[in-house]
């Protein structure tokens, strides 16, 4: 099987985030670390045991983004990925999820993928859509927030769970090709490997420019972004630690939640 | 210009969801009071598409066959666009559920539509939806002539009936085609804990308890409280830090308790899905801007590992 899974690279926490108002979008301060967003690990992880149940699997890990996002490629390939793919794009404001689909989905198309993996969602933009975005594009069945995978050898089928509100799960039976969208739980992700430490630091990583795709025309824009209604909040409890335990304690005592 | 606004409607064991009533809401917030059209689609649902044409005065797409009779990506998004993918202009609401997450993208491809997802509110023609964990809001202006939105479940007051004349009920047959996936079955959950569902007061610990050690203090302080349980968010489940049994959100466990406590849980929209019957809510977070603290009635701007011990030693002394 030839797997493609899809890593966005993430700001690490939110905190270090301020918006821009020029460009009405969130830019990053030289404090921001970023890392692997981390449904996309558990992605990551099932490609890589996927490829542990059928050896003749291999595992490309792919990123759209400008620069930096090169470092979340190395790490991936520190886990395991056999390479890793850098769909170049300069632009580091608001991109659509219609951009970023129509990317993987280009750079896919041509080459043989039995499986597209990705995230169920990025975190920071969290927009739930991508995965199934390129499943569109590429006229391929897809299935989301998927907890379960087994790969059916004999007739080279899937069989996912899919979980849904409450945790119920529905199973599926998937013609490959086929994306899955994976949610976090599926499996447990695994650390980098001395051994794919030292590999990925000399692997070069496949460089295409987005310039050099078949990009979908946007259909949405983002005219700003802004820090939430602050009327909408709790009272927010003052003075010291101490105080504000106490505060809490009669508090409960008050509302009778203590004896 | 003006947008035709659908509603797909969601039943849950052949009920009409709370969701669909919000929808309709939420269409007429957008379309200066007027009323959708809902596309209901199953396979028995004429019971359905009456009483939602009777409470809502909507007009109904009955959209019927066999192969309808659990969601199916495939059959639904088929059926559903040969009701609205001949319109020039329309807007398709669907619910932010794991049936809408996982429609809206292909039907919005289908239709050549933007896709909108977790849609909180709308102002004129501009979306609002929450990105960094709540820590911003985005405004999202369409740019093509149809738009595909999903919108955040109790984001909207649900509509309430008013005396309307029921809305006409239209049938359309679809018809299956062969598709690439099967319904192999349905699971329900195995873990489910009956004692957060019963518990007054919930006690409820997200990745800021930083080291499984850390969920004595959550143990100890629940505790203190007559009916309570512990929850968790989900990656503290993830993790198995906890059961799967405690997990709270859309896609753990909804509950209602007099009190919640949430300590060091970030206040995610799919977290949050599972409080909001909680009647008072406490929340515990070194980050003053956590989205928590908007649900929240009072806010605690603290590091519960050195909070929760203070606490701890002042209920202690009675
Ligand atoms: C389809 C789908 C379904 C989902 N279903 C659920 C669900 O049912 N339930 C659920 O919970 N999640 C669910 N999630 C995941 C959800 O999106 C969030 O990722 C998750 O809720 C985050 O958990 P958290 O708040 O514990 O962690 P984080 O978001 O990492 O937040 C940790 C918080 O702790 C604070 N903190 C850090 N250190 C401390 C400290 N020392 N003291 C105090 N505070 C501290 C931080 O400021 C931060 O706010 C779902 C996601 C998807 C995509
Ligand atoms: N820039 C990107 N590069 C690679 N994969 C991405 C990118 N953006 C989103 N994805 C994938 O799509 C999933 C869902 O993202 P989203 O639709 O943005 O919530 C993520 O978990 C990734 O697997």
């Amino acid at each position: 099987m030839k797997i493609l899974v899809c890593i966005k690279q993430v700001p690490d926490s939110s905190e270090t985030l301020e918006l821009n108002p020029s460009t009405g979008w969130i830019t990053y301060n030289p404090f921001t670390v970023f890392r692997m967003n981390r449904f996309d690990e558990y992605a990551l992880e099932e490609a890589l045991q996927l490829r542990e149940q059928d050896p003749g699997t291999s595992v490309h890990a792919l990123s759209v983004g400008p620069e930096r996002v090169s470092s979340t490629l190395r790490r991936a390939m520190e886990m395991g990925s056999d390479c890793g793919v850098h769909l170049l794009m300069q632009q580091d404001e608001y991109i659509s999820p219609v951009t970023v689909a129509s990317a993987i989905a280009s750079y896919a198309r041509t080459r043989g993928y039995d499986l597209i993996i990705t995230g169920v969602m990025a975190e920071d933009d969290m927009a739930c859509m991508t995965g199934q975005l390129v499943a569109a594009i590429l006229d391929l069945p897809s299935a989301t927030s998927v907890i379960r995978v087994d790969h059916r050898t004999h007739d080279g089928s899937l069989e996912v769970d899919r979980e849904i509100e409450g945790g119920t799960r529905i199973s599926l039976l998937m013609d490959l090709p086929a994306v899955i969208t994976v949610q976090s739980g599926i499996n447990i992700p695994r650390y980098p490997s001395l051994s794919n430490v030292l590999r990925a630091r000399s692997q070069p990583l496949e460089l295409v420019r987005i310039e050099d795709l078949d990009i979908v025309p946007v259909r949405e824009s983002c005219s700003g972004v802004k820090s939430p209604d602050s009327s909408i909040q709790g009272v927010y409890i003052d003075g010291t630690l101490r105080e504000k335990a106490l505060w809490l304690k009669e508090l409960l005592h008050e509302r009778a939640f203590l004896p | 210009m003006d947008r035709e606004a659908f509603i797909v409607a969601e039943l849950q064991q052949g009920r009409i969801t709370q969701e669909t009533l919000e929808l309709v809401s939420f269409a007429r917030g957008y379309a200066g009071g007027r009323l959708p059209a809902v596309l209901l689609t199953g396979r028995n649902i004429g019971e359905q598409a009456a009483e939602l044409s009777e409470k809502t005065g909507c007009a109904i797409y009955q959209i019927q066959g066999d192969h309808l009779e659990v969601y199916s990506l495939e059959a639904y998004c088929a059926a559903i666009a040969e009701v609205v993918s001949e319109r020039p202009s329309a807007l398709v609401i669907l619910p932010h559920s794991s049936m809408g997450s996982d429609l809206a993208p292909r039907l919005a491809v289908k239709m050549e539509a933007a896709c909108i997802t977790a849609v909180e509110t709308v102002q004129g023609k501009t979306f609002i939806r929450s990105v960094c964990s709540g820590r911003y809001t985005a405004e999202i202006v369409p740019i093509a002539q149809s738009v595909v939105i999903t919108v955040l479940p109790g984001a909207c007051p649900p509509h309430t009936p008013e005396s309307c004349p029921p809305g006409p009920i239209t049938k359309v047959q679809a018809t299956p085609r062969p598709g690439r996936t099967r319904i192999l079955g349905i699971k329900e959950p195995l873990h489910r804990d009956s004692a957060v569902k019963e518990a007054e007061v919930i006690v409820s610990a997200g990745r800021g308890v930083g080291k499984k050690e850390n969920l004595s203090l959550i143990r100890e302080l629940a505790a203190f409280f007559p009916h309570s349980a512990v929850g968790a968010s989900r990656p503290l489940c993830d993790m198995g830090w906890l059961e799967y049994g405690r997990q709270i959100g859309s896609t753990g466990q909804t509950v209602t308790p007099k009190l919640y406590i949430a300590c060091g849980i970030s206040g995610a929209i799919q977290h949050v899905a599972g409080i909001r019957g909680a009647q008072l809510v406490v929340a515990i977070n070194t980050d003053p801007e956590a989205a928590i603290f908007r649900i929240s009635h009072f806010c605690i701007v603290e590091d519960l590992t050195t909070f929760i011990p203070v606490l701890l030693e002042e209920l202690k002394k009675g």
